[in-house]
């Protein structure tokens, strides 16, 4: 530590308040993610770690995991990129269709993309073997690269579409003015300037990718696959060295992306306003890219659609495959799978109202202290890096014995899942308060307002805002997660994702797929209530 | 000399919006054009027109008499400088000007040598591998410059390029681009709402609002001689006064009776006076003398600006700063020769 910063340190720390909130956010921060994800990479003997490349199935479940990460990436940010061309141009034919349908696979549980195309395309599928006669086999990878090409899509989009309205159009008159054909507009300038932003938006859908456990254990059929091989290890063997061995080496890719995201490709992102001028309207785009842009957006829409539609008839048939009669039975909930219901809305409310909190109070601290804050910043954004199923095995490690011992109390799944999220919402806290210019703060001191109605005025309706849409992304990802709470549920605290996964590897499809039915409701209903406090919080899911 | 660019009747509109309204203008080869008028009068969206980024509802462009209104902007030989210059921000300012000539696929040696001669023309010989964001705003001014001439284009049009720039570096850069323009003898069509800038630039002006050409002319004519009262009120500082002929070279006004120099139109008219065409006095001397108050006196350096009250009705006069007082009762010599007739009394 340099003299200045010991200097620095000092000066802050003779206010007893600051001194004291830090402590505490870096006591918490410590606990609750550094002291998990420790617990997970100390485990293992390093023994352990070097004989890892002797177990078959270890690498063949990492080789699988690469190879998904490499084919399913490549095709979501293809599909991304023309989501994000389709709702950026106005001459392209739906765009406002696109632009709504996109959205939905976010707020779908991780696994329902597989669970409704094995409903539709499976062996006893609705359009493969009902429709078609055909015998089609979905599950295995190939499966797989459908579901999470649909399922991660919308991610690349946002990204990239981000990306996209920043270009500002004149840079695209002024390539043709000086001559460039449409091709060379979109080759040297269009696509050049999104290069950063499509290559930030792959490396999201990776870590989601190689992180992804809902869709991978429900389609992925008998091949192994990082994620899913430490629920397998955990579960059927109770062997925790092993699951720890695995999610440790999901671990290094996933923050490796992570690290060049947020600190190589998400910096050298272009920002191409220069100066004031007035906005020139796009120009049409070029023919033979709008229809291509429109047929993949067109397939990929259908795809969307059918997968809510696929479990919404789930639910309503009386034996999918076999008697296609609707019926309201599966709607006749057992006792069970209504608690499952109750307990999911109470670890998403407490997930919510912790990652809120906890990310406001950060952000604050952050945006205060100067030294030592890359320290909380780095704590506070590093569980994004971290796959749900590390989260999960780490606060198995973590808490399962004094003087913490929260394993089997419901506590601990809404911890993971609070801190898990709180990247999103510690982000979306630094974002408002970085709205908040010095000089917004002392135009209103200037005008008459002192510290406390500053604090009213200026900071709380900002922050508020900043609160609901950490509260509303942190407990919608609550109640649809699986990957954390397989590790985490207990029996007197079922949540409904895990009863649902439950369900359909016992072949209860119509159930399975009535409770699905329900949690979108409730994710749907949580969601219109907060637009209706602060206006759209989409924006804010994404952040993986 | 030939005329190098026409519009003949060219109108767009964007929904009811009528942007561009018939208009009809043509520019002469080697002249610096500039369409000038308020925002929103039609200026910007003519340029593009001729750029070929819109297509004119009606009406056409010619270029050397050749039509070029369905060719499309890459065609057209018609160079732009933008307002926010557009540079491109992944490319180094030997790139950005060299993509024009990439584009025109001409040989490597052949565009290093353009570059190189055109850069130096601009002033910017030594910074090829800097990035836009690494320069200055009159730096990337010039490198937006460059790019368009490089391309030895037809016709070099340019959209406001003076409005990102600080005053003083305004000043020295439109110097330059004025003297530029002279020695290459390149047709260039201007837009700007910059009055002062289009009398100092331009061969001709064309003045715009609501879509419409109102008047063509050199910078001299559209000052002294404007033939609307939007122009005179535009283009510099007017003091207009109605009224009506009584008598060849006699109009009758609301400040009295005004002797004006070649007056043959009759009924009722529109007077304009410049305020440093007034002569201030101190006693009446002379014809055309009107005794008024003095309102107020703003000193502007090498003028004083007054108001003055004459009946009613106030007149800025502008009188050479001598660090002397006025008395409060004054009196405007206005010269006959000095009183422009506006014969159409609407706008």
């Amino acid at each position: 530590m340099t003299a200045l910063a010991r200097w620095e340190l000092r000066r802050q720390f003779k206010d007893p308040g600051v001194m004291a909130a830090f402590v505490a956010g870096a006591a918490v921060l410590a606990l609750f993610v550094l002291y998990p994800t420790l617990r997970v990479l100390t485990y293992p003997s390093l023994r352990d770690y070097l004989e890892v490349p002797q177990s078959v199935r270890w690498v063949q479940a990492a080789r699988n995991s690469l190879l998904m990460a490499v084919l399913s990436t490549l095709s979501a940010t293809a599909v991304g990129v023309a989501f994000a061309l389709a709702i950026t141009r106005p001459d392209i034919p739906g765009r406002r269709v696109f632009q709504t349908v996109a959205l939905l696979p976010l707020f779908a549980p991780p696994f329902m993309v597989a669970f409704s195309y094995i409903l539709l395309f499976g062996r006893q599928g609705l359009l493969t073997r009902t429709l078609l006669g055909l015998d089609v086999n979905i599950f295995g990878l190939h499966g797989l690269w459908l579901v999470q090409t649909v399922a991660f899509f919308p991610l690349a989009m946002l990204v990239v579409a981000g990306v996209l309205e920043g270009i500002n159009p004149s840079l695209e008159q002024a390539a043709r003015n000086l001559g460039a054909s449409e091709w060379d507009v979109f080759r040297t300038v269009t696509a050049a300037l999104a290069r950063p932003g499509i290559a930030g938006a792959a490396l999201v859908v990776a870590i989601s990718v190689l992180a992804d456990f809902g869709n991978a254990v429900v389609i992925a059929g008998g091949a192994p696959l990082l994620a899913t091989e430490a629920w397998f290890r955990m579960e059927g063997m109770a062997d925790l060295r092993g699951a720890s061995l695995v999610v440790a080496m999901l671990m290094i890719p996933t923050t490796a992306l992570f690290c060049a995201e947020r600190y190589g490709v998400g910096r050298r992102r272009y920002t191409t306003v220069t100066g004031k001028g007035s906005r020139i309207e796009r120009p049409p785009t070029y023919p033979a890219l709008r229809w291509i842009v429109f047929s993949i957006c067109a397939v990929t829409t259908i795809l969307v659609v059918l997968v809510y539609l696929g479990v919404i008839a789930g639910a309503f048939t009386a034996v999918w495959g076999r008697d296609w009669r609707l019926t309201l039975d599966h709607w006749h909930l057992a006792r069970d799978r209504l608690q499952s219901l109750w307990a999911s809305l109470r670890v998403g409310v407490g997930a919510g109202v912790v990652t809120a909190c906890t990310g406001v109070f950060l952000a604050f601290l952050t945006s205060r202290a100067s030294s030592l804050r890359w320290m909380l910043d780095f704590l506070a954004v590093l569980p994004g890096a971290l796959p749900g199923v590390f989260v999960g095995v780490g606060f198995v490690l973590a808490f399962n014995r004094p003087p913490l011992e929260l394993v089997g109390t419901p506590w601990i799944l809404v911890l993971a899942l609070a801190f898990w999220h709180l990247p999103m919402g510690y982000q979306a806290s630094v974002a408002r308060l970085k709205q908040i210019e010095r000089s917004i703060e002392e135009a209103a001191l200037n005008l008459g307002a002192d510290g406390l109605l500053v604090l009213r005025d200026i900071y709380l309706p900002l922050l508020r805002r900043a609160f609901v849409e950490a509260f509303t992304v942190s407990f919608v990802r609550a109640v649809t997660n699986v990957s954390i709470a397989v590790f985490l549920v207990s029996p007197g605290n079922v949540v409904a994702t895990f009863a649902i996964l439950n369900m359909i590897g016992n072949g209860i499809w119509g159930g399975a797929a009535a409770l699905t039915t329900m949690l979108l409701v409730l994710t749907f209903l949580t969601l219109g209530v907060a637009r209706a406090t602060v206006g759209r919080v989409v924006r804010a899911v994404p952040v993986s | 000399m030939s005329v190098h660019l026409r519009l003949v009747d060219v109108s767009k509109r964007f929904g009811p919006v009528v942007a561009v309204d018939r208009v009809s203008v043509a520019i002469e080869e080697g002249h610096f054009f500039t369409l000038l008028g308020p925002s929103g009068c039609g200026k910007t969206t003519l340029l593009r027109i001729v750029a070929g980024f819109y297509r004119p509802d009606t009406g056409h462009v010619f270029l050397r008499e050749r039509r070029i209104t369905d060719l499309p902007p890459q065609a057209r030989g018609t160079a732009m400088v933008f307002q926010e210059y557009a540079l491109f921000p992944h490319m180094t300012v030997e790139e950005n000007v060299g993509y024009g000539l990439r584009m025109r696929r001409v040989e490597p040696a052949q565009a290093r040598r353009r570059i190189a001669r055109v850069l130096e023309l601009v002033g910017l010989a030594g910074l090829e591998s800097k990035y836009p964001h690494e320069l200055s705003g009159g730096q990337q001014q010039r490198v937006a410059l460059a790019r368009a001439l490089v391309v030895e284009p037809e016709v070099l049009l340019l959209d406001e390029p003076l409005s990102n720039l600080d005053a003083k570096l305004r000043l020295r850069v439109r110097e330059e681009l004025r003297d530029l323009q002279r020695r290459l003898g390149q047709t260039t069509v201007y837009v700007t709402h910059d009055q002062e800038e289009a009398l100092a630039l331009s061969d001709r002006i064309a003045v715009m609002d609501g879509g419409r050409v109102l008047q063509v002319g050199t910078p001299e004519e559209i000052y002294f001689r404007p033939r609307s009262r939007f122009v005179a009120e535009f283009v510099g500082l007017a003091n207009l006064l109605e009224g009506e002929v009584v008598a060849p070279g006699r109009v009758r006004t609301a400040c009295g009776e005004l002797l004006v120099e070649g007056c043959e139109v009759s009924g009722r008219v529109l007077l304009m006076v410049r305020p440093e065409a007034i002569r201030l006095q101190t006693r009446p001397f002379g014809s055309n003398v009107l005794r008024g108050r003095l309102r107020t006196r703003t000193f502007l350096g090498a003028t004083v600006r007054c108001t003055v009250e004459v009946n009613g009705m106030p007149w800025v006069v502008d009188v050479p700063a001598d660090g002397g007082q006025l008395p409060e009762e004054v009196f405007l010599e206005i010269p006959p020769g000095r009183v422009q007739v506006i014969p159409e009394n609407g706008r």
